[in-house]
């Protein structure tokens, strides 16, 4: 999946996590705590990702997430490769 | 102090809401059928009380389904409904509203979904204890409520309902709440809920083919309950205050009984559920005679039923033949934790309506069932004090006690 496909996938998991969110506002620069996400929130958004792109968040890393970028740069290296 | 019912709400196989509920109801319609949430082809018991029009997406945001097991979602529904009817409980301090609901497996949905991930090997997702715990559904009702008085869930099985209304009635009598929340939910027509219900041979097994004969409580043939699912809601206010505020009053909550038989895990037992209702009339300061209707428990196991039977019979002696029964479950099948609280809005509503509403699929009943069962017909009794009662694992016995305003 490239990068594109990946943050709309993401975007789309914050939108179930905050209520009456504008999504059209979350970019890659967008803070967690800007968009209203405690920290529930985000380990559901983790797991999100974990359980679509097969990826594994390992504990430290993850902690120093900050925005929505974060995230799409981990699963973008971390993706399992489609089987071609 | 009375205590008066001024709300209700219910999500039940034959309807979502009290008025389509009791038309259905009192026309005798059947909510049983092939269950179609999951493939049943390889269970001994293929048939259900589902609700498949409920769409939580009606009326809950996507962050409270994603953190909500279906259980949590039909209570949130049911006590929606049952704010609406009451016009609002705006008019008392949050820290005054009290929520009481009970669950016999709670939210066994999540847990089966998650056990299902965890033998492969997949994450396990971070909402699975929240979803799962008996206590969820009352403590979202007060998250999305802003209800902040005391929070009390009750797990008795099948009692489940009963005792959490019972609860509430202990809350306003003793002062500690204004208001009360009180009722039932369950959701597991699952597939291992069904096979471990199945494994104790608690299930009906030979309806598959006519799923709305299936459930047929006191009748010839009966071989086990129909698993259902659902919520009823009850709000619940001293009568002094509901008068105060203008609210429309369909009943009395006027006494609670409960008592343990104490003797086997799952096995009914005849004096202890005597025990409970006769308890509950003496809480009320009433005497037997005065009873004049039983919404049953009536699950349609062959022992459960006449069990209930004898137990009527002891404690009404030569007047238990002059009582008007009825079982909810002939058309709903049974709600587990759910069921008394959906059996007391049928009882309440029998009381507000004058209308006893039918008991189906009585068309020959077992002769050791001969009481007056209100067989497939609605009757217009005009009954004054009804009991309903609710029989659970455990040994848990619990009646409650609704009479009209008069």
């Amino acid at each position: 999946m490239d990068r594109a496909e990946i943050t709309a996938k993401v975007i789309q998991f914050i939108s179930t996590k905050v209520e009456n969110l504008d999504v059209s506002t979350i970019n890659e620069s967008s803070k967690f705590e800007e968009l209203g996400l405690d920290s529930m929130d985000t380990i559901q958004l983790l797991f999100d990702a974990e359980d679509t792109f097969g990826i594994n968040f390992e504990g430290d890393e993850a902690k120093g997430f900050t925005c929505v970028g974060d995230i799409i740069s981990y699963i973008e290296k971390h993706q399992v490769p489609a089987s071609s | 102090m009375h205590v008066v019912v001024t709300g209700m709400g219910v999500v039940s196989p034959i309807g979502i809401g009290t008025d389509q509920f009791w038309t259905a109801a009192v026309n005798g319609v059947s909510g049983i059928q092939r269950i179609e949430s999951f493939d049943a082809s390889g269970q001994r018991s293929q048939i259900a009380g589902e609700i498949p029009g409920f769409n939580p997406a009606g009326f809950l945001s996507a962050k409270y389904i994603e953190q909500t097991d279906r259980f949590t979602q039909l209570a949130l529904l049911a006590t929606s409904l049952a704010l609406e009817d009451a016009g609002g409980l705006d008019v008392y301090a949050p820290q005054r509203l009290a929520v009481s609901i009970g669950s016999g497996m709670g939210g066994f949905a999540t847990f089966e979904a998650s056990a299902t991930r965890n033998f492969r090997n997949q994450p396990t997702p971070p909402f699975t204890v929240p979803r799962t715990m008996a206590n969820s559904a009352a403590a979202w009702i007060a998250i999305k409520h802003r209800f902040k008085g005391m929070n009390l869930t009750c797990s008795t099985a099948c009692s489940s309902g009963a005792n959490a209304i019972g609860m509430a009635l202990d809350l306003l009598r003793t002062g500690r709440a204004d208001a009360v929340i009180a009722g039932g939910a369950e959701a597991c027509v699952l597939p291992l809920t069904m096979t471990a219900f199945e494994a104790l041979r608690a299930l009906t097994t030979g309806f598959n083919t006519t799923p709305t004969r299936a459930s047929r409580p006191f009748a010839k043939g009966r071989d086990g309950f129909v698993m259902s699912e659902g919520a009823g809601v009850l709000i619940l206010e001293k009568e002094e205050n509901a008068k105060q505020r203008g609210a429309k009053m369909y009943a009395r909550l006027a006494g609670y009984g409960q008592a343990c038989d104490a003797t086997h895990i799952v096995m009914p037992e005849m004096n202890g559920q005597v025990a409970a209702m006769r308890l509950a009339i003496t809480d009320a300061g009433m005497e037997p005679d005065s009873i004049d209707y039983i919404n049953a428990h009536a699950t349609s196991t062959p022992l459960g039923d006449i069990v209930e039977t004898r137990a009527i019979k002891s404690l009404f002696e030569n007047r238990a033949g002059d009582i008007s029964i009825n079982a909810t479950k002939s058309m709903i099948g049974h709600t587990v934790g759910a069921s008394a609280a959906i059996g007391s809005i049928a009882t309440i509503m029998a009381l507000h309506t004058g209308i006893i509403h039918p008991t189906i699929n009585l068309d020959e009943a077992d002769p050791e069932c001969d009481l007056a069962y209100t067989p497939n017909h609605a009757q217009q009794k005009n009954p004054r004090n009804g009991l309903c009662n609710a029989f659970g694992f455990g040994g848990n016995n619990a009646s409650i006690l609704f009479t009209t305003l008069e």
